[in-house]
């Protein structure tokens, strides 16, 4: 991951769903009460990278008790994990969070969810080989418009849920579409081409 | 992050590479021994078989001087023993590569230095050589095996020899199908093989068998796959590997403990 990733960037602005346990003087501006101090038990939603260093920095609390504790957002909860568990391919992950995978390895590293790990391991690699799927399907999407009825017709028989699939993927599964197309794309360009050497 | 290129091979440059496999031509014409920088051919003589690379069969196929006979593995019989080995026998493997030559011809005419290595490792009898240095597309190759280049080396005898392709029993156009329901069956194993990686601990995906081509054109998703799976169970792995080192820790200190008390 470098420095430069942007989705690692975006990722760390995904917000978090945090409580504060304990008053924190001149935060109020961050429950919009610019003049109050902020009250432990307000609920905040704080970006990835500021929940992170919070959590982390007061697990080394004199009384042992963290002065922000978070719980995983919605697109992580309960109900989307029941949902993954029941089938992968069902779920749209964008509508989640469209760095849904990234989002959830970073709070798996401050959470111990070893369901949470297996489930996503499923989710991931089950939603991969369908995603390799429609990547060859339409491999030659573009490249043969109106060349002939049968092309054409095995280019729309993705429409459907095909199509509603492919929106519903998360950055890091678009990339990886994007490869699956490309290798095919380019397997298909040499079989063509190769009547003209 | 500068090279435009992913990694790995092209398919350009596979099917260069698989133009080094050596076929056997039938010539038509006299043809002195050529030197390249891969050693001599072996001189043509018209009804005498020579294995050449793929190549310059090609190229004195167009020039209407020889014709090439097809690897058997090509046979209509033999693709179509594969696809059905490959559906119905292990429809979740690939099936496997040739075996090494190792009972193959030594008398065989190759080019020269080639021609030797064969008679060594014939000696040897343990050594096996890789991809371009088999003579796995000639005619001697067994059949019911697909070699390494066998999408490359079957679509350009296709496309630049196919009447022949065609002399083996089937028409071109038949062999071509057999050879797409092939690459069809084998393209849907290698989505499927993903799902080895489903479960902690079974991180492996068996890739033997598969050709160079398919090699490239999957290189990029499974690879995209392997990488996915290991960033979101990078912190399970770190808890797990966390675990084993207090685990070895316990024991060193066991240890220690142990050689006290045998002082």
């Amino acid at each position: 991951m470098s420095y430069y990733d942007i989705d690692s960037i975006l990722t760390d602005a995904e917000k978090i769903p945090c409580t504060f346990q304990l008053d924190v003087p001149d935060l109020g501006y961050l429950d919009n009460t610019p003049t109050q101090p902020l009250k432990a038990g307000t609920r905040v939603n704080l970006p990835l990278w500021l929940a992170e260093m919070l959590v982390i920095a007061n697990s080394g609390d004199i009384e042992g008790k963290p002065f922000v504790t978070f719980d995983l957002p919605p697109g992580l909860g309960n109900d989307v994990v029941q949902a993954l568990k029941a089938d992968p391919r069902a779920v749209p992950l964008r509508d989640q969070s469209p760095h849904f995978y990234g989002l959830a390895a970073r709070l798996m590293e401050l959470l111990d969810e070893k369901e949470l790990a297996t489930v996503l391991r499923k989710t991931f690699v089950v939603r991969a080989s369908e995603i390799a799927l429609h990547a060859r399907k339409v491999g030659g999407l573009g490249q043969h418009k109106g060349k002939s009825a049968a092309e054409e017709g095995c280019n729309l028989g993705i429409g459907g849920a095909g199509e509603d699939f492919l929106r519903g993927l998360d950055e890091s599964e678009r990339k990886l579409f994007r490869k699956a197309h490309d290798g095919a794309k380019s397997g298909k360009e040499w079989m063509e081409g190769i009547k003209k050497h | 992050m500068a090279l435009p290129l992913p990694p790995g091979l092209t398919h350009a440059e596979v099917a260069f590479l698989a133009e080094m496999e050596l076929v056997t031509v039938v010539p038509r014409q006299r043809l002195e021994s050529i030197e390249l920088l891969g050693g001599k051919t072996p001189p043509l003589r018209p009804p005498h078989r020579t294995d050449l690379p793929l190549w310059l069969a090609l190229l004195l196929k167009k020039q209407r001087r020889a014709n090439i006979a097809p690897p058997p593995w090509l046979h209509p019989s033999s693709l179509s023993e594969i696809i059905k080995r490959e559906t119905k026998e292990n429809p979740t493997t690939f099936s496997e590569p040739p075996p090494p030559p190792a009972r193959a011809d030594p008398s065989r005419p190759g080019i020269a230095s080639r021609g030797r290595d064969h008679d060594n490792d014939d000696d040897d009898g343990d050594v096996i050589l890789s991809a371009p240095f088999r003579p796995s597309c000639t005619a001697d190759a067994p059949a019911g095996y697909l070699p390494y280049h066998w999408l490359e080396v079957a679509e350009s005898l296709l496309a630049h020899a196919g009447d022949d392709v065609a002399s083996l029993g089937a028409s071109a156009g038949e062999v071509r199908g057999l050879l797409r329901d092939l690459v069809e069956v084998r393209a849907a194993k290698m989505r499927s093989s993903t799902s080895q990686l489903e479960g902690f601990g079974g991180g492996l995906m068996s890739l033997r068998g598969v050709g160079a081509m398919e090699l490239a054109e999957s290189r990029g998703f499974v690879l995209g796959v392997v990488d996915g799976v290991r960033k979101t169970g990078a912190s399970t792995e770190a808890a797990r590997r966390e675990e084993e080192e207090e685990r070895g820790q316990d024991d060193d200190e066991d240890g220690e403990s142990d050689e006290e008390m045998g002082i």
